[in-house]
């Protein structure tokens, strides 16, 4: 038995909970025959990929959802062997660019040319061309990107890209200009609660309103995690009543106690200490920019009024840097010096003005 | 800020760190600061000022609460002095330093019986108090203008790095007066040198002490500055009124004048070394222990060599002196006490210098003296016997039975060892190496089973490791000859291919030469083998590209060897020589001390008729890295041009033929990051420090960056409390900051933009620049601090790892979920966790059917199972998830999902044909670029299809018009 969270999920665009105007508009898109290529944006858990899914149904038909998955493999110039894993359906690809690290650029423009050359086979398809979803597409290289360019107009009799980023601002305007833009934003709590609601109903069992606003509430607008954490509530306690406690993700609680370190103490070794935590982190495949950002609001939340917005400006600092630079773990222990240092500052300076 | 300065003092065994204060004279102004007391209270600062109207001033001399042997070096730090005009034209005939010449100074001059000018005031100010004010200074803006006043600011030592020592033999006063200088430009107080520039007074000097690093900079100037100006105000005019004053001052103010050779470095790096005898120190060694504060270590331990000294690291009892400098090393204290060892400052250590007579006056100890004679003894007595060898080879290559003549030969070959003694150092190896060709034979005859009294005499063969030039081959061949071996050897020069070796050695007795050429011989190299007869294969780790297969047909040949085989290598770990490790004994020559050398090459030397002193040609020996071969080359160059040789030749000369060493990255973060490189007597340029850098530009910077919080930093040595605390945050914020600058520029080298030119800029971000901020004590080997192996290389692999798995597990459970990689890690792991792992944790056994079904509905395998317990952390960590599910459980599991079939989502491509290549032409990254291509590209595509689609009409333009709107249409039939 899957998780709910998949088993009921929607499989077609009327049958999407909220943003109704944007279904709207996909379907007539879909319809219209001339569908351009698109890029949705939003944060995760907003529902992208289930409207792309709905939009490819839409357009092509229940076939679309006959996935199958192909592992391609390449040969980089150093000679490296490069696993691509695509999923396929017999109407749309589906390339995840990040798998091939250094080499997007030419793994893109192979498979989209490859796929661009070849035409629509299946005569009974409702369109000629064929899509290709490219995910993480935040996560291209600029070469791949402006690589991209030209390929998106070059083979648009062929194929159409739907992008699907969680925002655009890494994304060159050239290519932000060749597509529709979709923005999924995150549900609002009433949407959220209906969509528990209806979850609940599906599942099946009553959700107690109370419950239903911890969740959203703990959830922050990712209704993917707010579905997940339903369901881990009801294995815990399957009536959901009384006082419930969400357990936190095992990296959550464990960037918490990062913060809980930084604040509690401020000294070279306990820099340390940080940082070995920060590695364990990394490690474990939790992105940079989310260990910082769950740290920064922690210690944010722990800290007195007037350092909140140092420490803010100084994450977003350093968050820029980490895309810049390629050692995560340097522009995170800067971080983490700088705010010791702000707080030990602060610290110091009350107790003095407290004297005075 | 101006806290009272505490100084703990510590007194010199000598007792003559006692200093005095005075108050000069009965002066109509009152020094604000006398003090008869010595040191009882170290005041912050001390001026000195002069009335203007009489030389009986107040001179109040303040004692300067340093110490020579000064526990605390930091506080007694550099002082500031102000000069009046007065040009300080005596040098003190000791080494003492005049502190500040106030005008009192200048009255000193006056006065003949010495000429040590008076210091004003010395002030061990802690850092805080950035600037000393006498309370006559502060009284004088008020009351005249007129009056001249000396205001000393002394500020703690953290001086710039000062001229070099060699400056020292100027005249002192420029000297002092150069670098007074330069402080105040470093404070810029423009105030203080408009002053200066004014007509009245020329030499007026007011010295802006420089703000301890600690203190932040500003802070300490800005005091430094209120206080200043009324005093510089005061000074001009005066000062040359003064001048006249102080002629007609008949009298030496000896107090101050004492206080003055008391008082300490006036600025760091400024003193003179004395001219003393060579050998000074001969006899005598010393050890140095903390920071000197106007030499660097290396300086002195150069000083004390030059005058004969010997240094040693360590103090025992039989050291005569330990040369303290500021924070010495606890260990090292504890050692002077304990041994009761004399210590001496710095400034003691070059009175010594230029003192002390050294071996002629008796000033020596009988002991070491006779000691002496015996050496030279020694060393004629062997120069008389190679002389003897000489002369006898000389006649035999005169009567022809010998073919050379030793003259003609190199120094190397002409004084190679003849005898055990003659060799320099490995005594025991060369002894080991002697025994076991004596027994090989007996070896040999029992099978090799007896280990024998070293263990050797199992092996058929030895293999000497070593560094070049420590007498290795030497050792061999003389060991062979001792034996009665003939020793054939082979080395680099030779082919030592796999067949050569073979064939030469006629390994497998296949070859029937002896019985055609009618010998018994087998030849190899020119020489018949016997069975007396010994096999060096020298630089066996030079066996290389044109020796294919060498190595191991020199291993098949110990295997089965009838004869003893020496092998020579420079480095034990090759991979190369992993062949011979099974069956040579190992055995590594280290480089031999100094000494072991010295008495040779003295030796030779005095055979040669070269007049050179020990400490000289110890100095070779050490920069050379005990190199024998070179020393001897050196010499033999040297004595082509000249008979003599003092310190600094052989200091140039062995720079010259310096070998360029590599350092660990371990030995480099710890001089990065250790207490000397960035002291203020470092000597290193910017461009040194870069070089270490460049040592190894891919680990420098990974291990600056896992050690650089491993420090003391030596610019927290004087806080305490919060203002330490929060000083050393700051210092690592800065090399933080630094570090993660550093990252940026990397990422432009290593980055699709291969900007290489930005590694010294990379260089200066990632290594000196945070090393600078927090160098200090506590980068070292060993103990809780200990330097580490940079984890992020580690980490970064783990990471590679980890994330393939997720990779993979993600790519199996999309077909059932919509999420990313980082989705999958941040949400479905965690909810997927009480599904798939905790019900084996909880119930054991009897969950694994429900888990596998579970797997099942995500495609997930068993190794995408361990992969999501791998990825867990915190208390989901998979050592301590592991240890919660029982290994019957895990092992049921396993057995279970193996013994039952499973729906897979893909099957991997791996094996299935040629992968693709792809093409790897360079990325152009410019926008502009890729619109240039755009356009050319879709041009020629453009024709290509139209040539394509109709080969026969490409001539006709008209028609090819018409083709073109043609072609899409095609194409769009075509399609459907």
């Amino acid at each position: 038995m899957s998780l709910w969270v998949d088993q009921f999920r929607p499989r077609t665009l009327d049958s999407l909970h909220y943003h109704h105007g944007l279904s709207a508009r996909l379907k007539s898109l879909a319809s219209s025959g001339d569908f351009p290529h698109i890029l949705f944006y939003g944060p995760s858990g907003a529902g992208k990929k289930t409207r792309i899914t709905c939009t490819l149904r839409e357009l092509f038909g229940p076939g679309v959802e006959k996935l199958k998955i192909d592992q391609r493999i390449f040969l980089s110039p150093s000679k490296r062997k490069l696993e691509i894993n695509i999923v396929q359906s017999n109407f749309h690809i589906e390339i995840t660019p990040s798998d091939a690290g250094n080499y997007d650029r030419v793994v893109i423009q192979e498979l989209l040319k490859e796929i661009a050359q070849t035409q629509q086979v299946d005569l009974n398809a409702k369109q000629r061309f064929k899509a290709v979803v490219i995910n993480e597409a935040d996560s291209l290289s600029r070469d791949a990107q402006a690589a991209l360019r030209r390929t998106m107009e070059k083979y648009m009799s062929n194929m159409r890209i739907i992008l699907c980023a969680n925002s655009t601002s890494k994304l060159i305007a050239p290519i932000k200009s060749r597509c529709l833009l979709m923005r999924v934003a995150a549900p609002n709590p009433q949407e959220m609660e209906e969509v528990l609601n209806y979850v609940a109903k599906r599942a099946p069992f009553t959700l107690p309103p109370e419950a239903a606003k911890k969740i959203i509430d703990d959830s922050g607008g990712n209704l993917r995690k707010a579905i997940l954490v339903l369901e881990a509530l009801k294995m815990q306690s399957p009536d959901l009543s009384g006082p419930l406690a969400i357990a936190k993700p095992d990296w959550e609680t464990y960037c918490y106690k990062v913060a809980d370190l930084i604040v509690s103490e401020q000294s070279p070794a306990r820099v340390m200490e940080v940082r070995a935590k920060f590695y364990e982190l990394l490690s474990h495949c939790i992105p940079p920019t989310v260990i910082l950002k769950t740290v920064a609001e922690r210690v944010v939340e722990k800290v007195d009024e007037s350092l909140k917005a140092d420490i803010m400006h100084w994450a977003a600092f350093y968050e820029v840097r980490m895309r810049l630079g390629s050692k995560k773990i340097y522009h995170l222990e800067a971080w983490v010096v700088k705010v010791m240092s702000l707080y030990k500052h602060f610290f110091y300076d009350m107790d003095m003005s407290s004297f005075d | 800020m101006a806290q009272p300065a505490k100084v703990t003092k510590v007194t010199k065994p000598g007792g003559k760190d006692i200093r005095m204060f005075f108050g000069a004279t009965s002066g109509s102004q009152k020094t604000a600061t006398q003090t008869s007391g010595s040191g009882s209270q170290p005041r912050d600062a001390i001026e000195i000022s002069d009335d203007d109207s009489i030389w009986m001033k107040a001179a109040a001399a303040k004692s300067v609460p340093r110490t020579q042997g000064t526990s605390k070096p930091s506080k007694v730090a550099p002082m500031v002095v102000s000069d009046d005009e007065a040009p300080k034209k005596s040098v003190a005939p000791k080494r003492k330093k005049v502190v500040d010449s106030d005008e009192e100074s200048d009255e000193a001059q006056g006065s003949p019986p010495k000429k040590k000018k008076t210091v004003a005031a010395s002030k061990p100010s802690k850092a805080n108090h950035g600037v000393l004010l006498s309370s006559d200074s502060e009284e004088e803006p008020a009351k005249s203008p007129k009056k001249k006043q000396a205001a000393v600011a002394t500020k703690p030592s953290a001086a710039k790095p000062k001229p070099r020592v060699s400056e020292a033999k100027k005249p002192r006063a420029s000297t002092s007066k150069r670098k007074s200088k330069k402080d105040e430009d470093f404070i810029a107080d423009s105030d203080e040198e408009s002053d200066m520039e004014s007509p009245s007074s020329g030499a007026d000097e007011l010295l802006a002490p420089k703000a301890p690093s600690k203190k932040p900079a500003k802070r300490a100037t800005a005091k430094a500055k209120v206080e200043e100006k009324p005093a510089t105000k005061g000074t001009t005019k005066e000062k040359e009124k003064e001048k006249d004053q102080q002629v007609s001052k008949p009298k030496f103010n000896w107090a101050a004048a004492k206080a003055a050779k008391l008082a300490g470095p006036v600025a760091p790096g400024s003193k003179e070394v004395p001219d003393g005898a060579p050998d000074a120190l001969a006899g005598l060694s010393f050890v140095f222990t903390g920071e000197l504060s106007s030499f660097s270590r290396e300086e002195a331990v150069d000083l004390a060599k030059r005058f004969g000294g010997r240094v040693v690291g360590q103090p025992s009892s039989k050291t005569d002196y330990v040369v303290l400098g500021d924070n010495a090393g606890p260990s090292k204290l504890a050692a002077i006490k304990k041994h009761g060892i004399r210590t001496v400052n710095e400034d003691e250590f070059l009175n010594l210098i230029g003192t002390r007579k050294g071996l002629g006056n008796g000033n020596i100890d009988e002991k070491t003296k006779k000691k002496m004679e015996k050496e030279q003894e020694a060393i004629r007595q062997a120069a008389r016997e190679m002389e003897k060898r000489e002369e006898k080879e000389k006649k035999a290559a005169a009567k022809g039975t010998k073919t050379v003549d030793p003259s003609s030969q190199l120094w190397t070959t002409r004084y190679a060892p003849q005898s055990i003694k003659d060799i320099c150092g490995n005594k025991t190896q060369v002894e080991k190496l002697q025994q076991w060709l004596h027994d090989w034979q007996d070896s040999k005859n029992s099978g090799f089973k007896k280990p024998g009294k070293h263990g050797m005499n199992i092996y058929r063969a030895v293999l000497i490791t070593g560094p070049p030039g420590i007498g290795k081959t030497t050792s061999a061949h003389m060991c062979a000859r001792l034996e009665g071996y003939t020793p054939i050897e082979l080395n680099a020069s030779d082919t030592r291919s796999k067949k050569l070796v073979e064939n030469g050695m006629n390994i497998n007795n296949t070859s029937l030469d002896g019985y055609i050429k009618g010998t018994h011989d087998a030849l190899a190299a020119g020489v018949p083998f016997t069975d007396r007869t010994c096999l060096i294969m020298d630089e066996v780790d030079g066996m290389s590209a044109g020796d294919r297969g060498g190595v191991g047909a020199l291993n098949a040949l110990i295997k089965k060897t009838k004869i003893p085989i020496i092998c020579i290598a420079n480095d034990r770990q090759a991979q190369k020589l992993k062949p011979l490790m099974a069956t040579t004994y190992n055995m590594s020559f280290s480089r031999p001390q100094a000494a072991a050398v010295r008495s040779r090459i003295l030796t030779i030397a005095f055979k040669e008729k070269m007049k050179i002193p020990a400490n000289v040609i110890d100095q070779l020996i050490t920069s050379s890295q005990s190199d024998i071969r070179q020393v001897l080359n050196m010499l033999s160059t040297w004595k082509l041009s000249s008979d003599t040789m003092n310190f600094d030749e052989a200091k140039t000369l062995a720079k010259m033929n310096e070998k360029y060493s590599i350092m660990s990255p371990f030995d480099i973060t710890s001089k990065m990051l250790g207490p000397y490189l960035f002291s203020a007597t470092s000597r290193e340029t910017l461009g040194d420090k870069m070089e270490l850098y460049f040592q190894d530009h891919s680990f420098i910077p990974l291990f600056i960056q896992e050690n650089y919080l491993k420090t003391q930093p030596a610019k927290l040595r004087d806080l305490e409390g919060p203002e330490k605390t929060l000083k050393q945050l700051e210092l690592m914020d800065c090399a933080a900051s630094s570090i993660s600058d550093g990252d940026l520029v990397d990422a432009q080298i290593h980055g699709p933009e291969q900007h290489w030119g930005l590694m010294p800029l990379h260089a200066v971000c990632s290594a000196v620049r945070p090393a600078s901020f927090l160098y200090g004590t506590g980068a070292h080997y060993g103990g809780p601090g200990a330097m580490s192996f940079p984890q992020w290389l580690g980490q970064n692999s783990k990471l590679g790892k980890l994330s393939r798995q997720l990779t993979d597990v993600q790519i199996r459970m999309r077909l059932k979920v919509s999420g990313d990689k980082a989705e999958i890690r941040q949400s479905y792991i965690p909810a997927l966790f009480p599904h798939i792992v905790k019900p084996l944790m909880d119930e054991g056994t009897s969950a694994v059917d429900e888990v596998i079904e579970r797997m099942d509905e995500y495609y997930l395998s068993k190794e995408d199972w361990d992969t999501v317990v791998e990825l867990g952390v915190d208390e989901q960590r998979d050592e301590v998830v592991m240890k919660k599910i029982s290994s019957a459980t895990k092992s049921a599991l396993t057995r279970k999902y193996n013994g039952s079939e499973h729906p897979i989502p893909f099957h991997k491509a791996l094996d299935i044909g040629k992968p693709k290549k792809l093409a790897a032409g360079p990325a152009p990254d410019l926008e502009e670029a890729f619109d240039m291509d755009e356009v050319v590209d879709e041009l020629s595509d453009e024709e290509k299809k139209s040539n394509s689609d109709d080969v026969d009409v490409t001539t006709d333009k008209l028609i090819q018009v018409a083709k073109k709107k043609k072609a899409p249409a095609k194409n769009g039939k075509a399609k459907k």
